[in-house]
């Protein structure tokens, strides 16, 4: 057979990438300001459109954030420069706005690439973009923004996406008959008949003490009452469970909700609002404590409302950045602890931390911030990088908390730029992709422990931290988007040991002593318009579908997703994990012990769930397609499973009403990596792009 | 249906993987995709490939392409899941459901490349002319059908073939 030693084997864009390498590393600059091939005026629309359509993932500055690339700039530049216009054009189209692509007019696609190019330093010629222009982007854009071009006028946004007014505020009055206020002792030590805040209890276990349900009669589930949801948003919230009363919630419109919890008759609504079409970031976590029910609304305000009534109590704003989230939220000995994400814009003022508010008051007690200044302690492993160029760290997933210790466990996420060519240092950069104990009363940082330093594809850490006891071995536990499973000692951070979940190619060896990764060397020597390799893929051997700790069995359950991705040079091609046999979906469990494998399951549809697990021996997970099961913790058997309205996401729960178990559930649509890979990947699945609710489930009813 | 499981269910009774394989595995799905080609890049399919010292003999079929395949390779990448440049012609049938195969020898450092799984199988149709399937070569192993659990320890590619 005839060796090719230069035949490219890989997709359109990979090859692109490659073509590029093989071209040098220099960044195209424009050649005399040639114009192009756009009119100010579909600039000026695209403005306008970008900011209704794009702006909510790639910031109204174009810097991009979370798992949205950059728009301007070198990152741009090196990625586009050496495209077509109508590369770009046809990749917007195909691909945009996330989750309802190809859903604009061809003139308005046209108008968002004119503005792209303007952004990027391109002058306005007289012939319109019709989207079939070949020039290439680097022949007449710079990269370098005009100044003033984001303060520049507006015009109002088309009214395509806007919701039809509705009533906000209270708009179902009622009240929650004998609440008793929910104390620090009920925190730390939970009623089995409630489910108090995000993943159970203070050691993030997702794991219910309630026996009723059983392997052996599971398949005898039926389906109670089910409560349909607003729609839009990233639905992945964790239902609260009190007194018999379920509080949900929705992103879209921020209406907070309470169910009865085993009838489901609605008790009161509260419609805070704002409505925004809130695609980029999930609100998955509410609290309770005393009388309250904490919410995180979706323009960085987090409000106190009284659990029996739903009247507000306080708000306060956390943030006036755009677009910072509310992230991880709980309440830990009278104080709510509150994390920031989307803390993207490259601004000292918006780094990323965690903070404490009075439940009180809403008043803010103290902020430890997840980035390390110049000068503070971590601050030289960003390099030369000025503070206002270090960015990422966020917090977006609930901390859990050993009382004893009195030390709550967050992680944090990548920094930013992802790749390490774009944020220009090769350092750790600190305090991202790590674990971080905190004391909840100062916010004063006891140890830390850097999973994945100088991370660059898009691989957060950020996930649950699970808290477990093996004699007087304390320790906390997680598996981040590598997939591996970290194993340290909680009173110090000390590092004793890991397991690798899925495949991973992205680090190819791992210190004995201390973990610490090497990484692949073309990922050492990455080059900015190089696409990488990287398996997993940014949706994560695993990703904020939450671990169970089944106490009982001393088993880890752990929901894993099987792809990769060609990562960076502006954009992401996927494709499935070697070894997978094309099954997205798998969940394996591990004794938390030795970290040995108990048993493994795969599908073709990854998991969108959280897992629970009970005392009785049941497992619940739900999943991309549609589909909600129960297992047998213990040998990953399918005992009962149903298929509800789309996607089901979220986190379950289980509690108990009048003596009988429930099972609650939510279907969701939109969501980051973890719904779109699999919405690309998976072209025989059909999912409803409506339906979201909750459902809930119980054994047949006693006649 | 065939599309969504044809997956390579193999017997309980295959040796589980070690150094010393000599039969490796490919399971064939799309290419690295996206929204704008993911249209062009369906299909399955499945490959395996014995050495026997001096000559990788390679077999596999595929089915359900968007278009007829055109050319099928063998690539040797430089990590498992990372594409590379070096191929190998293979012999394809020209339709979007058919066979592949091809022998060839392989030098000491591409069949080092072939134990340690850096191999991967490629095919090409005339809507993907730069990829339509691909899929890496790795040590034979038992599966667990979708659907079933599997009791561990089960395969992992990076633990479980040879390193070096």
């Amino acid at each position: 057979m005839p060796l090719h030693p230069l035949k490219l084997g890989i997709g359109l864009a990979v090859a692109a990438a490659i073509t590029a390498l093989g071209a040098g590393n220099a960044v195209p600059q424009a050649a005399g300001q040639a114009p192009g091939p756009f009119t100010a005026a579909q600039a000026t629309a695209g403005h306008a459109a970008y900011l209704e359509n794009c702006a909510t993932c790639h910031n109204r500055t174009l810097q991009g954030g979370g798992e949205a690339p950059p728009l301007v700039g070198s990152p741009f530049i090196n990625s586009w420069g050496r495209r077509g216009a109508n590369e770009l054009y046809g990749v917007i189209k195909a691909s945009m706005p996330l989750g309802n692509a190809n859903s604009l007019s061809p003139e308005t696609y046209q108008q968002i690439v004119a503005f792209l190019f303007q952004a990027n330093g391109a002058t306005p010629g007289t012939a319109p973009f019709n989207g079939e222009g070949t020039a290439k982007i680097g022949s007449f854009a710079t990269g370098k923004m005009p100044a003033g071009l984001l303060d520049a006028p507006v015009a109002a946004a088309p009214a395509r996406r806007r919701a039809p007014v509705m009533p906000m505020g209270l708009v179902v009055a009622g009240t929650v008959k004998n609440y008793t206020p929910v104390t620090d002792a009920m925190l730390t030590h939970p009623s089995e008949n409630d489910w108090l805040m995000h993943r159970g209890n203070y050691q993030a276990w997702d794991f219910s003490p309630l026996k009723q349900i059983t392997p052996a009669n599971a398949g005898s589930l039926q389906l109670r009452w089910v409560y349909a949801l607003d729609e839009g948003g990233r639905q992945q919230f964790n239902p609260l469970i009190h007194d018999g009363v379920m509080f949900v919630s929705n992103n879209r419109t921020n209406t907070v909700q309470a169910l009865d919890a085993k009838t489901g008759e609605l008790i009161w609504e509260n419609r805070i609002g704002p409505v925004l079409d809130n695609l980029e970031n999930a609100t998955r976590t509410m609290a309770l404590h005393g009388n309250l029910l904490f919410y995180g609304a979706t323009d960085a305000t987090v409000h106190a409302l009284d659990a029996r009534t739903g009247k507000e109590v306080w708000k306060t704003v956390i943030s006036t950045y755009k677009n910072d989230k509310v992230g991880g939220m709980t309440v830990i000995r009278g104080k709510l602890l509150v994390g920031l994400t989307r803390c993207d814009d490259l601004s000292v003022q918006d780094h990323c931390w965690i903070a404490a508010y009075d439940t009180q008051t809403g008043k803010q007690i103290w902020k430890t911030l997840t980035i390390a200044d110049k000068g503070t302690p971590g601050g030289d492993t960003w390099g030369n990088l000025t503070n206002d160029q270090r960015a990422g760290a966020d917090a977006w997933i609930s901390g859990s908390y050993d009382p004893e210790l009195n030390l709550t466990y967050w992680g944090t996420g990548q920094a930013k730029p992802s790749r390490q060519v774009e944020r220009g240092t090769d350092g750790d950069a600190l305090f991202s992709n790590s674990t971080l104990a905190l004391n909840p009363d100062t916010g004063k940082m006891q140890w830390y422990y850097q999973n994945a330093p100088g991370e660059s594809l898009d691989l957060d850490e950020v996930y649950e931290r699970v808290l477990v006891d093996h004699g007087d071995q304390k320790v906390v536990l997680e598996v981040g988007k590598t997939g591996i499973l970290w194993k340290l000692d909680r009173t110090n951070g000390k590092f004793l040991d890991l397991a690798q979940t899925v495949f991973q190619n992205v680090w190819v060896k791992f210190d004995k002593k201390t973990g610490r990764p090497t990484y692949r060397d073309d990922i050492i020597h990455q080059k900015a318009d190089v696409a990488i390799a990287s398996c997993p893929s940014p949706q994560g051997g695993h990703d904020w579908p939450a671990t169970s700790y089944y106490q009982p069995g001393d088993l880890l359950l752990i929901p894993l997703s099987q792809t990769c991705a060609m990562y960076g040079a502006g954009s992401q091609l996927f494709y499935e994990m070697p070894g997978s046999n094309g099954n997205l979906g798998r969940i394996s469990a591990y004794e938390a012990k030795t970290l040995k494998p108990v048993w493994t399951f795969q599908q073709r549809a990854p998991f969108l769930t959280s897992i629970i697990s009970t005392a009785g021996g049941v497992g619940f997970v739900g999943d991309f397609d549609r589909v909600f099961k129960a297992f047998d913790v213990k040998t990953g058997k399918t005992l009962w499973d149903t298929r509800l309205g789309t996607g089901v996401q979220g986190f379950p729960v289980t509690y108990s009403v009048d003596g009988e178990q429930f099972v609650a559930v939510t279907t969701g649509t939109q969501g980051g990596s973890p719904v779109q890979k699999p919405r690309t990947m998976l072209q025989e699945v059909h999912r409803s792009e409506t339906g979201q609710a909750v459902y809930v489930f119980a054994l047949p009813k006693k006649r | 249906m065939l599309l969504r499981f044809l997956m390579p269910v193999l017997a309980a009774g295959l040796l589980c993987a070690s150094a010393a394989a000599q039969t490796y595995q490919a399971n064939l799905g799309p290419m690295p995709l996206d929204e704008a080609t993911k249209r062009n890049m369906l299909g399955r399919g499945e490959a395996t490939a014995s050495w026997d010292g001096k000559t990788l003999t390679l077999s596999g079929r595929f089915a359900g392409l968007p278009s007829p395949a055109t050319k099928a390779y063998l690539f040797v990448g430089p990590a498992i899941g990372v594409p590379g440049t070096e191929s190998f012609d293979l012999t394809v049938s020209q339709a979007d459901t058919g066979t592949l195969s091809g022998q060839i020898a392989l030098n000491a450092k591409q069949a080092a490349a072939f134990r340690t799984g850096k191999l991967y199988v490629q095919i090409d149709s005339q809507k993907a002319p730069t990829g339509n399937l691909w899929g890496w070569l790795l040590p034979q192993h038992f599966d667990a059908p979708p659907g079933e659990p599997q009791q561990g320890p089960w395969f992992l590619p990076q633990l479980d073939t040879p390193s070096r």
